[in-house]
C-alpha cells in the first residue's frame, strides 16, 4: 500500500484554485433556481385552478433554464435508461421543458416500448401546439391586443421518474403536462421484465387473486379518506367512483417491490385529489 | 422537498468542495474544465435532488453525476481540441514530474482509472463504486483487477474488498 499512499499523497496535494469556494456557491445558486422552476411547474400541475393563479403571478418570469444535455445512465444490470431527448426552449410563447427518456437493452420489448413512448410524445406535443393556436385564436376574436397576447406563456412538460429497477425488472413514470389557462397532465407507467421480455401484470405481483387483493386494498384507503365531517375527494361508485381494477389499471413498482396503483385525475375522485395512488398490499 | 433537506446538501457540497475539485481535476488536468465540473455537478444535483431517495447515500449519488459529468467532458473535449494543446493552455500542472504512480493512473483508461482513484484516493467501497459508475459489481472488480495488473502492483498488498 505504500504505493498507493505517495500517490494519494500526491492526489491529496492537488491546489485548490482560491475561486472553488465562489464557483460551488454559484452553481447552488443555480442549482436552486433550477429546482424552483421545476417545482413550480409540478406544484401547476396540482390542479387547474392553482394552475391559474400561479401561472399568473409567474407569467413574466422566463424559466428558460440552460439545461446541459444529460445522457446520465440509470445504475443497470441488464439494461440502462438514457435521457434521449432533454431540451428547453421557448418558441412563439410556448416553453418547453422535455426529457423523455429510452430504454437500451436486448430483445424487442424496449423497442416497442421506446416507440410508444415517442408516440405519446409527439400527440402530446401536437395537441400542445393546437391548444394554443386555438387559444391565440379565441383570444383575438374576443377582442384581445398583440401586446397583451404577447404577455401569455404556457408550459409543456414531459418528464421521466424511475420508480424502482433491479437487474431485471423495471418500472418507471413518464408525464406529459401542458399548463395554462387550464392543466392537463397524463402519466404513463411502463413495468419491464427485460429477462422474460415482457410487461410486468399485477397477477405477476399479487399472484391469482389480484383483483380482490388489489379492490379490497384500494376499498380500505377510500374509506379511510373520510374526514369527520364525512367529507371525501373520492367519488361514490354511483357517481362514477371507484369499482374495480382490471388489466388496464396503471401502476407502477415501488422500491420495496409493492404495487402502487395511479388513477388518473378526475376519473375516481375530485380534480382536487390529483392522481390518486395506492399501495397495493 | 423540505427545506431541511436542502440545506443538508448545500452544507454537504460545501464541506466536501476541496474533494470533488481534486476528483475532477484528476480526470481533466485543467483548472478552469475542472472547476465548471465541479459547478455544473453542484448545480444539477440540487436541481435533481429529489432523485436522492437516501440522504446515507448523498456520496455515490453525487460521485455519480460529478464523474458522469468529467467523462462527458473528456468526451466533447476529444471532438474539439486536441489534448495535448488543451493541456497547455491550462495555468497550471500540479502533478508532480516524478510522481510515478499517479502519472501511471492518470495514464489509465477511464473506466479503469475511475475504479483505481474511486477505490485508493477516495476510498469508496467496490459496491459504491458499481453504484457510481453504474456497472455491477462484477465489472467493477475486473477493472480494479486489470488497473492492477497494468499498474504491476502486487495484489496481496493491496486491501482489495
Amino acid at each position: 500500500m505504500n504505493k498507493f499512499d505517495e500517490a494519494r499523497k500526491e492526489y491529496e496535494s492537488i491546489p485548490i484554485p482560491a475561486e472553488l469556494g465562489d464557483r460551488v456557491q454559484e452553481g447552488i445558486r443555480q442549482g436552486r433556481t433550477a429546482r424552483r422552476t421545476r417545482l413550480r411547474h409540478r406544484r401547476m400541475w396540482l390542479s387547474a385552478a392553482a394552475c391559474f393563479t400561479v401561472l399568473a403571478v409567474s407569467l413574466n418570469i422566463s424559466p428558460t433554464i440552460a439545461h446541459a444535455a444529460a445522457n446520465v445512465p440509470v445504475l443497470g444490470g441488464l439494461f440502462e435508461i438514457l435521457t434521449f431527448v432533454s431540451y428547453e426552449k421557448s418558441e412563439d410563447g410556448i416553453n418547453y421543458s422535455v426529457d423523455v427518456p429510452q430504454v437500451e437493452a436486448e430483445g424487442d420489448l424496449t423497442e416497442k416500448v421506446n416507440a410508444a413512448i415517442q408516440e405519446t410524445m409527439d400527440r402530446h406535443l401536437e395537441q400542445a401546439q393546437k391548444d394554443w393556436d386555438g387559444y391565440r385564436e379565441a383570444f383575438f376574436a374576443t377582442g384581445g391586443t398583440e401586446e397583451e397576447w404577447n404577455d401569455r406563456e404556457m408550459d409543456v412538460i414531459v418528464d421521466y421518474t424511475i420508480k424502482s429497477q433491479t437487474d431485471t425488472r423495471i418500472s418507471f413514470e413518464v408525464v406529459f403536462a401542458e399548463c395554462w389557462v387550464a392543466a392537463r397532465e397524463e402519466r404513463y407507467y411502463y413495468n419491464l421484465d427485460l429477462a422474460e421480455n415482457r410487461n410486468v401484470t399485477l397477477q405477476d405481483l399479487l399472484g391469482e387473486d389480484w383483483v380482490e387483493i388489489s379492490n379490497a386494498a384500494i376499498q380500505a384507503q377510500i374509506d379511510a379518506s373520510v374526514d369527520a365531517d364525512g367529507f371525501t375527494y373520492f367519488f361514490t361508485p354511483e357517481e362514477g367512483g371507484f369499482t374495480t381494477v382490471d388489466a388496464d389499471t396503471a401502476f407502477y413498482i415501488r422500491e420495496d417491490g409493492v404495487p402502487v396503483a395511479v388513477f388518473p385525475e378526475y376519473s375516481i375522485a375530485a380534480g382536487a385529489a390529483g392522481c390518486p395512488e395506492f399501495p397495493l398490499q | 422537498m423540505s427545506i431541511p433537506a436542502e440545506s443538508t446538501l448545500e452544507a454537504y457540497l460545501v464541506a466536501e468542495q476541496a474533494k470533488f475539485y481534486r476528483l475532477a481535476y484528476s480526470y481533466l488536468h485543467h483548472q478552469e474544465d475542472a472547476l465548471d465540473a465541479v459547478q455544473t455537478a453542484v448545480c444539477r444535483a440540487l436541481e435533481r435532488q429529489d432523485s436522492l431517495r437516501d440522504p446515507h447515500a448523498v456520496r455515490t449519488w453525487f460521485y455519480h453525476i460529478l464523474v458522469n459529468i468529467c467523462l462527458d467532458t473528456l468526451r466533447q473535449r476529444k471532438r474539439i481540441v486536441p489534448l495535448s494543446e488543451w493541456e497547455e493552455a491550462g495555468r497550471e500542472d500540479p502533478m508532480p514530474p516524478d510522481g510515478h504512480l499517479a502519472r501511471q493512473i492518470d495514464a489509465l483508461p477511464a473506466a479503469v482509472g475511475t475504479v483505481i482513484k474511486l477505490r485508493f484516493y477516495e476510498e469508496l467501497s467496490l459496491k459504491e463504486i458499481s453504484v457510481v459508475t453504474g456497472s455491477n459489481l462484477n465489472t467493477v472488480k475486473s477493472r480494479l483487477y486489470a488497473g492492477l495488473k497494468k499498474l504491476r502492483i502486487s495484489m496481496e498488498g493491496a486491501e482489495i474488498e
